[in-house]
C-alpha cells in the first residue's frame, strides 16, 4: 500500500515538474517568439534604442543574442527567482517584489472561498438530493441553475450595485483601507475581514452552484444502488443511511470535480478581484493588461498556471488517500 | 451524363442527379431529424430555451426596426441626452453615462453576442473535432503527441490564457472570436477522441476496412456521423461559454471598443460608476440578457443531450 502510494506520488511529481517546465517554455514562446517586436514587449516605451535603459535591458534579457540563448537565459533567471523588470511601475522594480502581496491577497480569497464553497455546496447538494422532487429541491435547483449560468463578474457587479445603494458606508473597493499599514494587528485582521466579505461572498455563491449540482447528481446516483435498499431493510434511520452509506460513496466524484475546478475558481476570483478592485493576482493581471506591462503579465500568468497545476497535484494525492482504487 | 430514367419533371429531376443511395440517405436523414424533433418537443426546458433563443435571434435580425436608432453609429457618443436618465417612455431603459439609449444599445448588442457565440464555437468545434479524430483514428504517435498537447491546454487555466492571447493579439472583433475559439477546443478534442476509440472497434468499421475503404472514407462516412450526436449537445454548451467569454473580454477592456455589445455596455457602466449613481438599468438590461441567453443555451443543450445520447443518462 505504502509502496503503491510512493510510486503514485513519484509518477505524479514527475508529471508536475514536466508540466511546469512546459508552462515556462510556453510562456517564453508566447511573449518572445510570437510575431511582433520583442523590444516593444519587455522594454518601457520611453526608452529609445541607444539609451541606457534600453541597452541595459537588452543585455539583461539577451535580446542581442539568438533565441536559444535568450531561452536559456530566461530559464536560468527564472530558476533563480528573477522574473524580470516591470515596465509600468517605476523603473528598476523587480516583478518578483511586486507579486508578493498580490499573491497573498489572492490566496486568502481563493483559499477561504474554496473551503467555504466545498462545505456549503456539499451541504446544499445533500439537502436537495434528499428532498428530490419536492418543493425544496425544485426551488434549490432552479437557483443553482441560475447562478451556474450567471457569469461571475455579473454577480459581483450586482453585489457592488446593491452594496453601494443600501450600505453606502461599506468599503467596496480594495483588499484593505488606505490606513492599513499604520494599524496594529487586531485592527488589520478586522479591516481585512470587512473588505474581504463581499468578494468572498460573491466567489462562494458562484462556486457553490457547481459543487451542489455535482453533489446532488452524484448522491442521486448512489441512492439507486442496491446497498441502499439493504440499508433501509436493516432498519437504519434515514439520517444514518445518508451519513454512513450514501455520502462516503457520493464524495468521490465530488472530489474529482473540485480538483478539476481549481482553475475555474481562480478564473472566478480574477473577475471578482477586478470588479471589487481587490488587490490580488487577477487585479494585477488587469492592471498589467491596461498598462501593457508585459513582463508583469507574463509573471502573473505563469504564477496562475503553476498554481493550478500544483492544486491539481494536491487534489490527486487527496483522491488517492480517499480512494485506494485509484490507479495512476 | 444520362437523363433521368423515369422522366420526372421539375425539382424531381435534380433528384435524378443524385444516385439512388444518396436519395435514400437523405430520406433517412430527414426521418431521423424528424424523430429527434418529436422527442425534443416533449422536453419543457428545451422548448423554453429554444423559444428564448429564437426570440433573441429575431431581436438581432430586426435590430434596425425595433431599436429607436436605425443605425448603431447614431447612438452617438456625444452627450445629446443627459447622463443616467431613469427609464421613461422616451428612453425605455434609460440612458447611460454618455447619454446613449440603453434599450437601443442592448438591442444592437444582441448581434455581437450571437455572432461571437456561433463563430467562436465553430472554430473550437473544427479544431477539437480535427484533433480528436486524428488522434483517435490514427493512434500511435499522432495520439501521443496530440493528446499531450491537448492535456497541456486543459491544465492551463483557460481564463488567464484567454486574457494573455487577447492582449498579445490586440483589440478587434475578429481577434475576440479567434481567441475564444482557440482556447476552448481541448475538451471537445477529448470527448471526440474517446468516442472515436470506441467506434473504431465496431464491426461496421472492420467491414469497411475489409472491402477496401480508405481512411478518408471511413472517417467521413462511418466515424463522423456517429461522433456527431455527441459533439452536437456539447456545441450548444460551447456557444453559451463563448457568449460568456465575449461579454467578459469586452468588460475587461479587451474587446473591440467600436463594436456595441452587452460587454462594452457593461464596461462603460462600470468605468463611469453606474453602480454608485444607482443607475441600475444600465447594468440590469445587458446583464439580464447575458444570463437569460446563456441559460437558454444550457436548457437546449440539456434537452438535446437527453434526446441524442439517451444511454449517457441514467436518471
Amino acid at each position: 500500500m505504502v509502496q503503491h502510494f510512493r510510486r503514485y506520488f513519484a509518477k505524479k511529481l514527475i508529471y508536475v515538474i514536466f508540466t511546469v517546465f512546459l508552462i515556462l517554455t510556453f510562456n517564453f514562446i508566447l511573449f518572445r517568439v510570437m510575431p511582433g517586436d520583442v523590444t516593444r514587449i519587455v522594454i518601457p516605451k520611453g526608452a529609445a534604442p541607444g539609451s541606457d535603459t534600453f541597452e541595459r535591458l537588452s543585455h539583461y534579457y539577451g535580446l542581442d543574442q539568438s533565441k536559444p540563448v535568450q531561452y536559456f537565459k530566461y530559464i536560468s533567471q527564472l530558476l533563480q527567482g528573477d522574473l524580470g523588470e516591470s515596465i509600468s511601475f517605476e523603473t528598476g522594480w523587480k516583478v518578483g517584489d511586486i507579486l508578493g502581496p498580490f499573491l497573498f491577497n489572492t490566496l486568502i480569497l481563493v483559499g477561504m472561498g474554496t473551503v467555504l464553497s466545498i462545505f456549503f455546496g456539499m451541504w446544499l447538494g445533500r439537502v436537495t438530493a434528499w428532498k428530490r422532487g419536492k418543493a425544496t429541491d425544485r426551488v434549490g435547483s432552479a437557483f443553482f441553475l441560475m447562478f451556474y449560468c450567471m457569469p461571475t463578474f455579473l454577480f459581483a457587479l450586482l453585489m457592488l450595485t446593491l452594496a453601494a445603494r443600501f450600505v453606502p458606508d461599506w468599503p467596496i473597493r480594495g483588499a484593505y483601507s488606505s490606513t492599513y499599514y499604520s494599524m496594529d494587528w487586531t485592527d488589520k485582521i478586522g479591516d481585512r475581514l470587512v473588505h474581504t466579505m463581499l468578494p468572498l461572498f460573491a466567489l462562494v455563491i458562484e462556486t457553490i452552484a457547481t459543487f451542489s449540482i455535482i453533489t446532488r447528481s452524484s448522491l442521486i446516483d448512489v441512492m439507486t444502488e442496491e446497498y441502499m435498499v439493504t440499508a433501509v431493510a436493516k432498519g437504519l434511520s434515514s439520517r444514518e443511511i445518508l451519513r454512513k452509506h450514501a455520502m462516503p460513496n457520493a464524495m468521490l466524484p465530488v472530489m474529482t470535480v473540485v480538483a478539476m475546478n481549481v482553475g475555474w475558481i481562480l478564473s472566478g476570483s480574477i473577475m471578482i478581484e477586478i470588479v471589487f478592485s481587490y488587490q490580488g493576482l487577477g487585479y494585477l493581471t488587469y492592471y498589467a493588461v491596461l498598462d501593457q506591462d508585459y513582463p508583469l503579465l507574463q509573471a502573473a500568468f505563469m504564477l496562475e498556471a503553476v498554481a493550478v497545476v500544483i492544486a491539481n497535484f494536491i487534489a490527486d494525492l487527496m483522491l488517492m488517500a480517499l480512494d485506494p482504487r485509484v490507479n495512476v | 451524363m444520362t437523363a433521368p430514367v423515369d422522366g420526372r419533371r421539375g425539382w424531381a429531376r435534380f433528384g435524378g442527379l443524385l444516385s439512388r443511395t444518396r436519395r435514400e440517405r437523405i430520406k433517412l436523414l430527414q426521418k431521423s431529424v424528424y424523430k429527434i424533433w418529436k422527442q425534443y418537443r416533449q422536453s419543457l426546458g428545451g422548448m423554453i430555451g429554444l423559444s428564448v433563443l429564437v426570440f433573441f435571434i429575431l431581436i438581432a435580425v430586426l435590430a434596425p426596426v425595433i431599436s429607436t436608432f436605425e443605425n448603431p453609429d447614431d447612438i452617438s457618443w456625444n452627450r445629446v441626452n443627459p447622463t443616467y436618465v431613469p427609464p421613461s417612455s422616451k428612453f425605455l431603459l434609460g440612458t447611460d453615462y454618455h447619454g446613449r439609449d440603453v434599450y437601443s444599445l442592448t438591442v444592437w448588442g444582441t448581434r455581437a453576442s450571437l455572432i461571437v457565440g456561433f463563430l467562436a464555437s465553430l472554430i473550437s468545434i473544427v479544431l477539437g473535432t480535427g484533433v480528436g479524430l486524428i488522434s483517435g483514428y490514427f493512434g500511435k504517435l499522432y495520439d501521443e503527441v496530440l493528446m499531450r498537447f491537448t492535456d497541456f491546454f486543459l491544465v492551463i487555466p483557460w481564463f488567464p490564457l484567454m486574457i494573455v492571447f487577447a492582449t498579445l493579439l490586440g483589440r478587434s472583433f475578429t481577434n475576440v472570436i479567434i481567441v475564444i475559439g482557440i482556447t476552448s477546443w481541448p475538451s471537445t478534442a477529448r470527448i471526440v477522441r474517446a468516442q472515436v476509440l470506441s467506434i473504431k472497434e465496431k464491426t461496421f468499421v472492420e467491414r469497411a476496412i475489409s472491402v477496401g475503404a480508405g481512411s478518408g472514407r471511413i472517417i467521413s462516412r462511418h466515424i463522423l456521423p456517429n461522433v456527431f450526436p455527441l459533439i452536437f449537445a456539447n456545441t450548444i454548451l460551447l456557444v453559451a461559454n463563448s457568449i460568456f467569454s465575449e461579454s467578459f473580454l469586452d468588460f475587461f477592456g479587451l474587446g473591440d471598443p467600436s463594436v456595441i455589445s452587452w460587454g462594452t455596455v457593461l464596461e462603460s457602466a462600470y468605468e463611469n460608476a453606474a453602480f454608485s449613481s444607482y443607475a441600475w438599468w444600465n447594468i440590469l438590461a445587458p446583464g439580464a440578457c447575458i444570463i437569460i441567453l446563456i441559460m437558454a443555451f444550457y436548457l437546449i443543450g440539456d434537452a438535446l443531450d437527453e434526446v441524442m445520447n439517451p444511454k449517457l443518462r441514467r436518471r
